[in-house]
């Protein structure tokens, strides 16, 4: 009798992470836009990073509409006949409309130099914004049989992965502004510093899990993603550019851009090993 | 089971309310794959994607060792986390009967339900098929909901030769389902998941149905299998 072995692939792709990192980034970049109108050391930003917020969202957008099978029907997720709430799918549909609505309001707002208006379409952008990584969290947290992803951190860790890439493009636009750079200094210390707890507390608490917990810990920590998780993600993307922070080159434009470069690198990364790394053992249940 | 019943979308034990379940007996099954040819014809599964397929395990110390054949579909669960995580309802459980089918119409093939499935019976129908205008949707076992609504078996259960697979209302107290469940040893996969499989196995072994140490260190020549079958997966 010839035997027929049946293999089962991964359901969400690596370019979901590359969907996770551009949405998490144009969230923390609108909110670090309307922090400008609360915080004088941020004008700079005002502009530069609402822009480039407003790009990455469409970006995300279409990364996200790119990857259905029938690219078309993401027409469905705005269909309020067709909501299922008790998906974060279609929580992330409405918050992705909400906060392009957001966006534009905003823009105009800032065209007609209607400071007032800006200020509270600003503020509304933000609440949404926030709910941005939020729901990318849930979104793998959801699954109950998924290690790592079923976790309560996660929604928690996608905030500060946002908030941490925000920061550190948003070095690269504050042109040389001292107060400017020790505030983001700061912020970029403070969100690596609560990755790199979580992450850590993530890869403890799966090597002592259950068999799927323990394999997943495996495929994490060894091999090729292990490479990608801990060398690039954990080392060189959050252990280094913390050590950088703190040393005296940190308080400096050169160092603070290459601690803000590593820890965009390394956020691709855990991006992608936190969404590839938990199906493949799946991949092995027959 | 009323006492495991925890939302209102579970069905077993309601009353007036039928619910379709699946016994397999492992002793009886000689994996000739005859269920997964059947399913095949009966809705043209295209190839490299399965509704029901039929792993097996070498089990025992040589020379007694023997293959142990663990034939698996969608579990149609009571409580199922693809309904959960479908953003627009595009995969529903009737009432009626438990089973858990999907409008294609409406899939709008984000995968959500692949990712939440922990059996792993969902999957992604090609791009291109020869009778069939079905394409780049999610697809799975219906318990051949066509045919049980015409007072009919699924087309596995007709065809198996071994009587492995028995199908039948778990909800009516005379039926052949209802009887061996209540009166054999029966296993669900992974019930620690809370998803209340109406797929029950009669002889099925923990050790064999759960992730395994081996796949860590798996066989090379297996490895290979494994990059030719996902290289030819359209």
């Amino acid at each position: 009798m010839g035997d027929y072995v049946v293999f089962h692939a991964p359901a969400w792709p690596g370019a979901y992470s590359i969907y996770f990192f551009v949405i998490g980034l144009s969230a923390a970049l609108f909110f670090l836009s309307t922090l400008s109108w609360f915080r004088a050391e941020f004008g700079v930003l005002r502009k530069s990073a609402f822009y480039l917020s407003f790009v990455l969202l469409a970006v995300g957008g279409l990364v996200l509409i790119g990857d259905l099978s029938q690219p078309l029907r993401f027409l469905n997720t705005v269909n309020p006949a067709y909501w299922n709430m008790s998906s974060p799918l279609v929580w992330g549909s409405i918050l992705l409309v909400l906060f392009g609505l957001a966006s534009v309001l905003y823009f105009l707002a800032l065209r007609s130099g209607n400071e007032k208006s800006a200020r509270s379409w600003g503020v509304l952008g933000s609440i949404v914004a926030l709910g941005l990584p939020i729901y990318t969290g849930f979104d793998l947290s959801i699954h109950q049989h998924r290690p790592v992803w079923n976790t309560p951190l996660m929604p928690v860790l996608f905030v500060a992965l946002s908030l941490l890439s925000g920061a550190a493009v948003a070095s690269f636009l504050a042109k040389g502004e001292v107060a400017l750079l020790g505030v983001l200094r700061k912020l970029m210390l403070w969100s690596a510093g609560a990755t790199a707890v979580m992450l850590l507390s993530l890869v403890v608490t799966t090597a002592y899990g259950g068999s799927a917990e323990e394999l997943t810990h495996l495929f994490m920590t060894t091999g090729t993603l292990g490479l990608v998780f801990i060398g690039v993600g954990l080392l060189a993307g959050t252990a280094v550019p913390i050590v950088l922070l703190l040393a005296p080159m940190g308080r400096q434009q050169t160092g603070l851009w290459l601690a803000a470069a590593l820890l965009l690198v390394g956020g691709i990364a855990l991006r992608y090993s936190i969404v590839v790394g938990p199906q493949i053992v799946q991949t092995f249940y027959s | 089971m009323s006492e495991l019943r925890t939302s209102s979308i579970e069905t077993r034990g309601v009353p007036g309310k039928k619910r379709y379940a699946m016994v397999i007996d492992l002793r009886r099954c000689i994996g000739c794959d005859a269920c997964m040819v059947a399913c095949k014809a009966e809705f043209d599964v295209p190839l490299g994607v399965f509704r029901t397929w039929v792993p097996y395990k070498v089990v025992g110390t040589y020379p007694n060792v023997k293959k142990q054949f663990l034939p698996r579909l969608c579990n149609h669960c009571d409580d199922p986390p693809c309904v959960r995580a479908c953003p627009v309802e595009a995969t529903f459980k009737v009432e009626d009967g438990g089973f858990v089918l999907q409008r294609y119409e409406r899939c709008i093939g984000c995968k959500a339900c692949m990712a939440s499935c922990p059996y792993n019976a969902r999957f992604m129908l090609p791009k291109h098929r020869t009778y069939t205008d079905i394409t780049s949707v999610v697809d799975k076992c219906t318990f051949c909901h066509h045919r049980v609504t015409q007072g009919l078996v699924p087309a596995c259960v007709q065809t198996c030769i071994g009587r492995s697979r028995v199908f039948g209302d778990i909800n009516d107290p005379k039926s052949e389902v209802s009887y061996l469940v209540s009166h054999m040893p029966t296993q669900v996969l992974r019930p620690e998941q809370g998803t209340k499989p109406h797929v029950f196995y009669i002889g099925a072994d923990r050790n064999n149905t759960e992730y395994g140490r081996d796949i860590y260190r798996r066989p090379e020549t297996m490895e290979e299998d494994r990059a030719s079958f996902n290289r030819n997966r359209t």
